[in-house]
């Protein structure tokens, strides 16, 4: 299962991705995991782009999430994970950066890294690119592989679903390997 | 027993408005404490606590005799606030131990000890359990047991602070107090002592028709209380719906560290309260008294219910700290809104969840971080709106309401899925675009189970567009941010509308369309305005 194997508990799990790789639909679906099984989730959202309608739909529990909607402000969104990561009892925190993640210092994400260790708090970084380097105990990246279209005629009526590719980019005391994941949407 | 009524404790404060001051300041327990009132020179003494008895202080003595009479006097203004709090908390306390009050005067309460034997013990027990709830309350009272209200309330005022009158020799035992021993109406006292009577028993042994003939109402009720009997009918007293503390002050407070102390002394009484009654505070409401005769008013959700006081102290600061008072600060008032307090934080199996205690303290810093409208668990509007949605307030479920909310959940969501299959039929790709989208138009693998459900990531507000169309689909975007994009696949209309019954009326067709630069956007397009927009992007 790709969700247990992003999520770690305690370390800090980065995942990158262009638009339309797919990367926020797997975050809705560790959120889905998390809350489904009854714990809590924490969701840093930078740009205010979460779309709850949508989350509630994909049979994410939103009472069992807390947004946080820093409104563009990436030093807020940074200055929030850091608060939720070291409060125990959140099973994910979730930061999602944006199309125009900030530079974030090694010294910054290595303090991020033992806060999560100490509390158990699994972090996950959703972001452009990559922002806390060496930090992270995972880092996976996303890119669209296929789309696909339905509807009865000639022309397609609706967007039927997805595909994306997860490959690891790096992974804590492992060598890197050209391991990848194909994973199907539907929209 | 007169009204059903067969075991009553009687707790009583003595000097109860100075008893009222020193809980707001205990350090005056210890030093002789005249209640105040009146402007000078025509002050005058209310009250006196018990070092100040003791040096001659009296009620109704001069401001200027009483200073002579104890030289080491504290005088502090009398405060309807902290009485009427002090009260409250005398029988809140009481009401940890009896269902069964009766609020008989400041300070004074009756509690019906029925059925509480099994649980408590004798009544010597009773009473000890009743002193040591208004002790945690801040309030040091005297207890009498006896089978009446009456001599229970003379039980109170005499003998040990804990005087228990054995069931059947309440006679006896009220025939040995003196008279001097009580507080009588100066007119009865010097009657009593016109006749020569100086007992209880004296005065028990008197017709009570000649003493009424003679004395009025005031007799009568003196027969009733040296025989002990009860009379009047036992008034019960509830719980009040509001749950405030108070506290004014002689001096003006300009800084906050220096208030911080002032709210941690509010917090703490009112706590103990609280925790007194085996609730928690879900809302807390501060209201400082300005210089200026105003007032500075702010109210706290919790994000998880609370009788911590140093936590509600850390986050009634970070509140007064973000939303300063407009002058120096002259009194405290905390108000709360209280919930029972759960019994199980949760099961063995359940997820850890945050303390309360550590939760409601990053809500507020994280209030204080991105504003109160910005932190909560979201919640899906009854509407067909796009992004119909909200914030309500984060507040952990325990593990039952969270079970039977995930069941109905799942109900709710199976058949949304089973709807969003992608094994029905696709069309072959149409597309006016490159070789590779043709790829893109594929037929779906039904053989590949979906991981999940695609995510759109929502521009807030909606950006703005210019579309080229041609039929009605689009062909290419114009985008402020992008530049201009042609339209690889599209797919739609999904045409929808609503709210056409209200002012507020929508009506919009949606669009899928896989644009050049590689990514997937929801396109709507308005049709009251006949204008384009980006709702969002599949990611």
């Amino acid at each position: 299962m790709l969700v247990d194997r992003l999520l770690r508990q305690g370390a800090m799990t980065e995942l990158v991705g262009p638009l339309s790789s797919g990367r926020t639909s797997l975050l809705t679906l560790c959120l889905r995991d998390v809350t489904g099984r009854g714990a809590l989730a924490a969701l840093v959202d930078t740009d205010h782009a979460f779309d709850a309608v949508g989350a509630a739909a994909a049979g994410v529990e939103l009472r069992r999430v807390l947004w946080i909607r820093a409104e563009g402000h990436r030093r807020h969104a940074l200055k929030a994970a850091d608060l939720l990561v070291r409060c125990p009892g959140f099973a994910l925190v979730a930061l999602d950066l944006g199309e125009s993640p900030p530079r974030l210092s090694v010294g910054a994400a290595y303090r991020l890294r033992l806060a999560a260790r100490r509390s158990g708090v699994t972090l996950l970084v959703v972001s452009a690119r990559r922002v806390v380097g060496g930090a992270a105990a995972l880092a996976v990246a996303a890119r669209r592989d296929r789309l696909a279209w339905a509807g009865p005629g000639v022309l397609p009526r609706r967007l039927a679903g997805m595909r994306s590719e997860f490959h690891l980019v790096r992974k804590q005391g492992a060598p890197s390997t050209a391991e990848a994941e194909r994973v199907w949407w539907t929209a | 027993m007169v009204d059903g009524v067969s075991r009553v404790a009687c707790v009583r404060v003595e000097a109860f408005a100075a008893a009222a001051v020193e809980r707001c300041e205990p350090g005056l327990r210890e030093q002789p404490l005249a209640v105040v009132t009146g402007a000078p020179p025509a002050t005058r003494v209310v009250e006196a606590n018990a070092p100040a008895r003791a040096g001659g202080v009296r009620a109704g003595l001069s401001d200027a005799e009483a200073g002579v009479r104890c030289p080491g006097l504290v005088r502090r203004p009398a405060s309807a606030d902290a009485e009427a709090a002090a009260r409250h908390a005398l029988l809140e306390a009481c009401l940890s131990v009896s269902p069964r009050l009766e609020d008989a005067a400041p300070g004074v309460v009756h509690v019906d000890l029925a059925g509480l034997h099994a649980l408590f013990g004798a009544d010597a027990d009773i009473a000890a359990r009743l002193r040591r709830q208004a002790r945690a309350v801040g309030l040091e009272a005297r207890v009498g047991v006896a089978a009446t209200r009456a001599a229970a309330a003379v039980a109170a005022r005499v003998g040990p602070t804990v005087n228990v009158l054995p069931p059947g020799g309440e006679g006896a035992a009220l025939a040995a107090v003196p008279l001097a021993a009580l507080d009588w109406p100066e007119p009865l006292a010097a009657t009593f002592t016109r006749w020569g009577l100086t007992t209880l028993g004296d005065l028990a042994a008197l017709p009570r028709d000649g003493l009424g003939a003679r004395l009025g109402p005031g007799g009568l009720a003196a027969h009733d209380r040296a025989t002990g009997v009860d009379r009047t009918p036992w008034v019960p007293w509830t719980a009040p719906v509001f749950w405030e503390e108070a506290q004014g002050l002689e001096w003006e407070l300009g800084t906050l560290p220096a208030l911080v102390p002032v709210l941690d002394a509010v917090l703490g009484r009112l706590c103990a309260r609280l925790a007194a009654a085996h609730l928690v505070a879900d809302t807390l409401e501060v209201r400082l008294a300005l210089a200026t005769g105003g007032h500075h008013a702010r109210s706290v959700t919790l994000a998880a219910p609370l009788s911590d006081a140093g936590a509600l102290v850390a986050l009634l600061t970070l509140e007064i700290e973000a939303h300063p008072p407009s002058a120096a600060v002259t009194g405290v008032a905390i108000s709360a809104h209280v919930v029972a307090r759960r019994a199980a934080p949760g099961g063995l199996w359940q997820p850890p969840a945050p303390a309360p205690r550590d939760l409601a303290g990053v809500l507020a810093r994280l209030t204080t971080l991105v504003g109160r409208a910005n932190v909560g668990a979201p919640v899906a509007l009854d509407s067909h709106r796009p992004d119909a949605c909200s914030l309500t307030s984060f507040v952990v479920e325990p593990a039952e309401e969270h079970a039977r909310s995930a069941r109905a959940t799942a109900d709710a969501v199976k058949p949304a899925r089973a709807d969003g299959a992608i094994a029905e039929p696709t069309s072959a790709a149409a597309s006016p675009g490159k070789p590779s989208d043709a790829a893109a138009g594929a037929e779906p693998p039904t053989e590949e189970t979906p991981a999940g459900a695609l995510a759109l990531r929502r521009l807030r507000p909606p950006r703005a567009v210019t579309v080229e169309a041609a039929d009605g689909r689009p062909l290419r975007v114009s985008d402020p941010a992008a530049g201009t994009l042609d339209v690889v696949m599209c797919a739609g209309p999904w045409r929808i509308s609503g709210d056409w019954w209200d002012t507020d009326v929508w009506a919009r067709d949606e669009w899928d369309v896989a644009l050049g630069d590689d990514t997937v956007w929801r396109l709507a397009h308005n049709r009251l305005t006949n204008t384009w927009c980006l709702d969002g992007v599949y990611d």
